[in-house]
């Protein structure tokens, strides 16, 4: 693995009394396409703005390659940021804009003509230095404004939901080009998003965060698979969070009938939380399911089926590419490594699957 | 459906055209044609006279110093006001309205009262061992006296300007390697160019057009060309004259305006 | 992080400098509204007897409320015409609402005192009678495109599809617009009603145009009062308005406030509401009720007025009081400051007044030029009183006493303070001593400045040698920049404040200035001076010929004379009034009443001519603007 790049110790930040991030720590290796994922107001935009040097923690240091720059001015910061809304400078040309940071840094003219037109190229707007920000739309403002970022050559990129303004076409098709300009640059990026989907597609790296704790740090694959808490569960995709009891070792209760699951070392007869993925469910014949229940919603999603089913007083998501009708009765099965199970929160701020969005 | 919409315009296009547009015509008529009622350039040359050209080269001088130091006072207090809590925004506004509801007059009397010879601030130097400030009836009180009463006009716009200006704009050039003062010069300022350009507008053409203010800072001492017009009309009785010179006024505020506008590409400058 | 804190509190202190430019002046009329002494350059000890004198001083309270009723009524009528305009400007093809917009900026844009003319000329043209419909009028001028300007950009953020689907749900046009077009605009409209409401309120050049006699805002009114200086009733009314205001404010930002935790909670909106309506109501009911309650009194039973042009403080307002009182009839009651300001006023005939108080040459200006009507005596009885030797100067330039009832009289000269001069003064001379630099008063009026010069080098007050005028002139340059300033009536407060050493005054005025500082000293200079009558005239286009007769009776009266005489201390031709008088010093003062020993060298105005007149003006100017 590469050598850690940023590392975030004891941050603590507050605004009017509240606190938006208690002790947080995170280390962030080079190289890495690492995600913030929650939702609004969980604190990872402050984390960011922390990075870039727009706020100032309270408590706690960020270093950043080896030094501390928590007090550092962000123009004295070798990392750049693509903010939400752009913020291109709109009485100044695209070329303008990306010639920006190359001009405090004194480059020569050849040097910047030649930056802006590898820049322009990279982002795909070639023929548009002459134009004004205001003249472009959504996407290709967005494309500038990386342009204008990654000409600098920092070290590390941060993005504040660039594609948040995006509709979703576009942002699909921005996200394979972040892919790819990661992949050419061999930069870091830190990303923060809203949307699991995004974090899952791009990130090597994916981190949960909720009320300013980070809930799970993990890939993309650990992250949708094993959850940690419910609440990482709930939010990265859809799945059916139940209450269960632990009876012993690979034993679980749920909804009065007992499932054989993998999981061991809970103890006896310990409540916990259960996630089961709707497409880990497998309807099957009545007989042979472990438990019964009544189809009552039926919906077609193009790559599969999404049903409810109806069984022992819970409403059970299902994902399946076999169609079962509304009012069949079917069975239910889950194999043993498909069944999530979870300790239940013990503090009050733990508890956080209250989701804004 | 539109043109009904249209139709509410009717009372108010009516009342322009009666209030503002006819009685404008009259400056026109009565400043282009003489008492016998010919046509007359001679109301409009009047301004060449030594005394009416010396009031309004003295105008023109005390509004341009007048206007900035509003500007170089205002910005850097634009600037404060922005950067203070947003949920004050409110409050910061009604701070610089709300003098306006002690009367004008009183306030700019008011003023004497501080910088007479034996005023308030001339007691309060004598009491410290400085100085004593000799301005009263000077042209330092009169710009004193616009500087005072127009500051708002600029300080609003200003303010409006800024706050529009997105807080990432400038997080961004500082990202991009810009010091603070970098990012004033090449983001801010120009981005608040129309918010500078009306405030100039709104305190330049008061400035340049007073007569109250030079009435009681300036002692009658001093004349503006407000003042010369005023006489005119309410002692001198030629309305012609007068009528004439207030074209010549208007001229320069046009000009004034005309300059601004050359360099507010937007046009999207305003109080509100 | 030190560097950032002393950033912070370098920003605060700016602030606060800032803070304290806007507010040192509104600071300093609060602390005069508690000055004992009458004279704002003099601190005479804590009082709040302004407070009370100011409810019972009519006029100021008529002001008042003439200003607040033009203030709601124009901004509202703004707000009308305003918002109607804007939402038909909005829908718009971009031409004609360039148009528009372009008009709009017209008097936002164009001086105050090219619009303030402007109205003026067009309704002297349309022969509209200036007065409280006139303001009016040019108030909501130009409070429309305030209301216009802060209308339009509310529009441009409304969302056009929720007005089209207001309508596609069933709305009528009507209702779609109120429903859902105008809760989205309203905070416009309000702030634009808000800013109108303070433009209005704040306006003078505008008013000071368009005004006629017997109306005063309150701009106009203090405007009126400068020259003489304002009376602490001012500062105490502006003082209460000031804090009703802050209140209002405080109230407003302070009442229920919004719970911290973002609880949208819809009950909490509407335990809001009621603080916040029933201030304004209540504040409109108090201005409409109190307008209304001060017009009724204002405007007695009787239809019978006399529009009365007298100079500022010249009348004790309690002589007014008792003649509407005794007679029934309407004084309506106007000021001017210079026989210069008050004459094109008479010459315009925009205004009909029916008594005005001319001085001599100006009488004698007003009856060459056929604008005076003649008195019937026999409604005049009161004639009598006045000393014969009053009625026979008057024949200098009323010459068979047919137009004019002498009213005071008095000398010019100079009021000196005696700790601050080195030698009793007796000459003119001493105006131009540059050991007085920048503390000698001199009189701001053509003929008064010019008879100081004129007599000085020994010459006729009434000159009409060029040569002789060209040297005074000169002087008078010379002198300028040894003139601390030129004033009227403010050489009084000066001259107490012990802000000036030397001034030229009025006989009428040291005779006060003395008693409120007995340092003063009042002498006729050696060279001599202007001794000069001020009578009553009717115009000959006045409606109210017989009350304007009635009132010069009234005011004949021994008791009304000496009344006026307590009052204004100008001295009284009126002989059996100044028999009235108890303190013998005053009664035989030769300030008042000089001898002819005093009046040697003396000479009253006569009017020089229409072309002589405009000649001393030009030169004046050239004088002003040196």
């Amino acid at each position: 693995m590469d050598r850690i790049l940023i590392d975030l110790i004891d941050i603590t930040k507050s605004y009017d009394d509240q606190v938006i991030l208690d002790n947080l720590n995170l280390s962030i290796r080079e190289n890495e396409f690492l995600t913030l994922l929650g939702p609004s107001g969980c604190g990872k935009t402050t984390t960011l703005r922390i990075m870039g040097g727009f706020e100032t923690p309270d408590s706690g240091q960020v270093i950043f390659d080896g030094e501390d720059i928590t007090s550092l001015p962000p123009n004295k910061r070798n990392l750049n940021t693509v903010f939400q809304k752009y913020a291109l400078f709109s009485h100044m040309t695209i070329a303008e804009n990306i010639a920006f940071g190359l001009k405090i840094a004194k480059k020569t003219d050849t040097y910047i003509r030649d930056k802006i037109h590898y820049a322009l190229k990279l982002v795909n707007l070639e023929g548009f230095g002459s134009r004004y920000p205001d003249s472009l739309s959504g996407g290709q403002q967005q494309r500038v404004a990386i342009a204008r970022a990654i000409v600098n050559e920092p070290k590390v990129l941060l993005l504040d939901e660039p594609l948040g303004a995006l509709d979703l076409k576009l942002r699909q098709d921005m996200q394979y080009e972040l892919i790819r300009l990661k992949n050419e640059l061999g930069i870091t990026f830190i990303y923060v998003t809203h949307d699991q989907e995004e974090a899952l597609t791009m990130s090597d790296t994916i981190i949960v965060m909720n009320q300013g704790y980070i809930q799970q740090m993990g890939t993309p694959e650990d992250i949708y698979n094993e959850p940690q808490n419910a609440f990482v569960a709930d939010f990265i995709g859809e799945s059916n969070i139940l209450d269960g009891i632990m009876l012993e070792d690979k034993l679980v209760e749920i909804l009065g009938v007992k499932f054989p699951c993998v999981d061991v070392g809970f103890g006896k007869n310990k409540p916990v939380d259960v996630v089961i993925r709707p497409e880990d469910i497998d309807l099957v014949d009545p007989s042979q399911g472990t438990m019964q229940g009544i189809v009552t919603h039926l919906i077609f999603k193009g790559v599969h089926y999404e049903m409810e089913v109806e069984a022992n007083g819970f409403c059970w998501l299902v994902h399946s590419t076999d169609m079962s009708p509304v009012g069949q009765r079917v069975g239910l099965h889950v194999d043993p490594f498909d069944i999530q199970i979870m300790n239940k929160p013990e503090s009050e701020d733990e508890e956080a699957v209250s989701i804004d969005e | 459906m539109n043109s009904h919409k249209k139709l509410l315009t009717g009372p108010y296009l009516i009342w322009a055209a009666a209030f503002i547009l006819i009685p404008l015509a009259m400056i026109f008529y009565y400043g282009l044609t003489g008492e016998d009622g010919g046509f007359t350039l001679g109301n409009l040359l009047a301004i060449g006279t030594r005394e009416n050209f010396k009031a309004l080269g003295l105008s023109l001088i005390l509004s341009i110093i007048s206007t900035a130091v509003c500007l170089i006072l205002a910005y850097p207090l634009a600037m404060i006001l922005v950067n203070m809590n947003v949920s004050q925004s409110g409050f910061i506004v009604l701070i610089f309205i709300l003098p306006m509801w002690m009367n004008f007059l009183l306030r700019t009397m008011a003023w004497q009262t501080l910088l007479e010879k034996n005023g308030v601030i001339n007691q309060i130097l004598g009491f410290l061992h400085l100085p004593s400030l000799q301005i009263i009836n000077t042209p330092y009180a009169i710009i004193l006296g616009m500087v005072y009463n127009f500051l708002p006009f600029m300080v609003l716009p200003l303010y409006n300007a800024l706050l529009k200006i997105d807080r990432d704009i400038i997080n961004a050039a500082r990202d991009l390697g810009a010091t603070e003062a970098y990012t004033f010069r090449k983001i801010i300022l120009p981005l608040s160019m129309p918010g500078v350009i009306s405030g100039i507008i709104m305190v330049f053409v008061p400035a340049l057009t007073t007569f109250v203010i030079s009435d009681l800072l300036g002692g009658s001492k001093i004349l503006l060309i407000g003042n010369v017009i005023e006489q005119k009309f309410k002692q001198g009785s030629n309305w012609h004259v007068g009528s004439g010179l207030s074209l010549v006024m208007m001229v320069f505020i046009l000009l004034s305006m005309a300059v601004m506008n050359k360099y507010d590409k937007d046009g999207e400058g305003g109080m509100f | 992080m030190n560097r950032k804190k002393t950033h912070f509190i370098g920003r605060k202190i700016y602030l606060g400098l800032i803070l304290f430019l806007l507010y040192a002046p509104i600071g300093t009329l609060i602390i005069l509204s508690f000055n004992a002494s009458k004279s704002r350059a003099k601190w005479g000890g804590f009082t709040g007897k302004w407070y009370i004198s100011l409810f019972q001083d009519n006029a100021i309270m008529n002001a008042l409320y003439t200003t607040l009723i033009i203030a709601f009524v124009s901004a509202i009528a703004a707000t009308v015409i305003g918002t109607a305009a804007s939402i038909g400007i909005h829908s718009m093809k971009s031409r004609a609402r360039t148009i528009c917009m372009g008009i709009t900026n017209i008097p936002m844009l164009n001086a105050d005192i090219v619009t303030g003319i402007s109205l003026m000329l067009l309704f002297i043209a349309c022969r509209f009678t200036l007065g409280f419909s006139t303001i009016l009028l040019a108030h909501i001028t130009f409070n429309i495109p305030y209301v216009i300007l802060s209308v339009m950009p509310k529009l441009r953020q409304t969302n056009k599809r929720t007005y089209e689907a207001a309508l596609d749900l069933g709305a009528s046009p009507v209702y779609a617009f109120f429903k859902v077009v105008f809760p989205d605009i309203l905070p416009g409209v309000v702030s634009g009603f808000l800013m109108a409401f303070t433009m209005s309120l704040d306006d003078f050049i505008i008013t000071h145009f368009t005004k006629g006699p017997g109306v005063d805002t309150l701009s106009t009114k203090i405007y009126s009062e400068v020259r003489k200086g304002i009376r602490p009733e001012m500062y105490a009314l502006s003082t209460l308005l000031f804090a009703t205001v802050i209140l209002l404010m405080i109230l407003i930002n302070t009442s229920p406030k919004e719970p911290k935790s973002r609880t949208k909670d819809p009950s909490a909106k509407q335990r809001r509401l009621p603080v916040r309506q029933v201030i304004p109501v209540a504040l409109i009911l108090l201005i409409v009720g109190g307008g209304i309650f001060y017009r009724v009194q204002g405007t007695s039973a009787s239809n019978e007025q006399v529009v009365v042009y007298n100079w500022g403080e010249y009348l004790d307002p309690e002589a007014i009081e008792l003649f509407e009182k005794e007679t029934g009839i309407d004084v309506v009651y106007e000021e001017y400051e210079t026989n210069e300001i008050m004459y094109p006023k008479i010459l315009s005939h925009a205004i009909a007044y029916d008594v005005v108080c001319p001085s001599d040459y100006m009488i004698q200006r007003m009856i060459e030029n056929n604008l005076l009507a003649e008195i019937n005596w026999d409604n005049v009885p009161n004639i009598k009183n006045i000393d014969p030797t009053y009625m026979d100067q008057s024949k200098s330039f009323d010459p068979e006493n047919k137009y004019s009832v002498p009213y005071c009289f008095g000398t010019v000269g100079i009021l000196y303070n005696k700790t601050m001069v080195d030698e009793p003064i007796d000459s003119w001379d001493v105006l131009w001593d540059e050991a007085y630099k920048d503390n000698i008063l001199m009189q701001d009026s053509v003929r008064d400045a010019f008879a100081v010069a004129l007599k000085r080098r020994g010459y006729s007050l009434n000159s009409t040698e060029v040569g002789e005028l060209t040297r005074a002139t000169n002087d008078l340059i010379e002198q300028k920049p040894l003139v601390q300033a030129y004033v009227i009536d403010q050489v009084r407060d000066k001259m107490i404040g012990n802000e000036a050493a030397i001034g030229v005054i009025y006989s009428g005025e040291a005779i006060y200035t003395q008693r409120e500082n007995h340092n003063l000293e009042y002498v006729i200079p050696k060279e001599g001076s202007n001794v000069w009558i001020d009578s009553w005239v009717i115009p000959k286009n006045a409606e109210n010929k017989e009350n304007a007769e009635a009132f010069i009776n009234f005011l004949c009266r021994p008791d009304i004379a000496l009344m006026n005489f307590e009052f204004i201390t100008y001295s009284t031709p009126n002989l059996e009034g100044r028999k009235l008088i108890e303190d013998e010093e005053i009664r035989n003062s030769r300030i008042a009443f000089p001898t002819g020993e005093d009046l040697k060298n003396c000479e009253t105005f006569r009017f020089l001519g229409d072309d002589v007149d405009s000649y001393y003006n030009e030169l004046w100017n050239k004088v002003k603007s040196s």
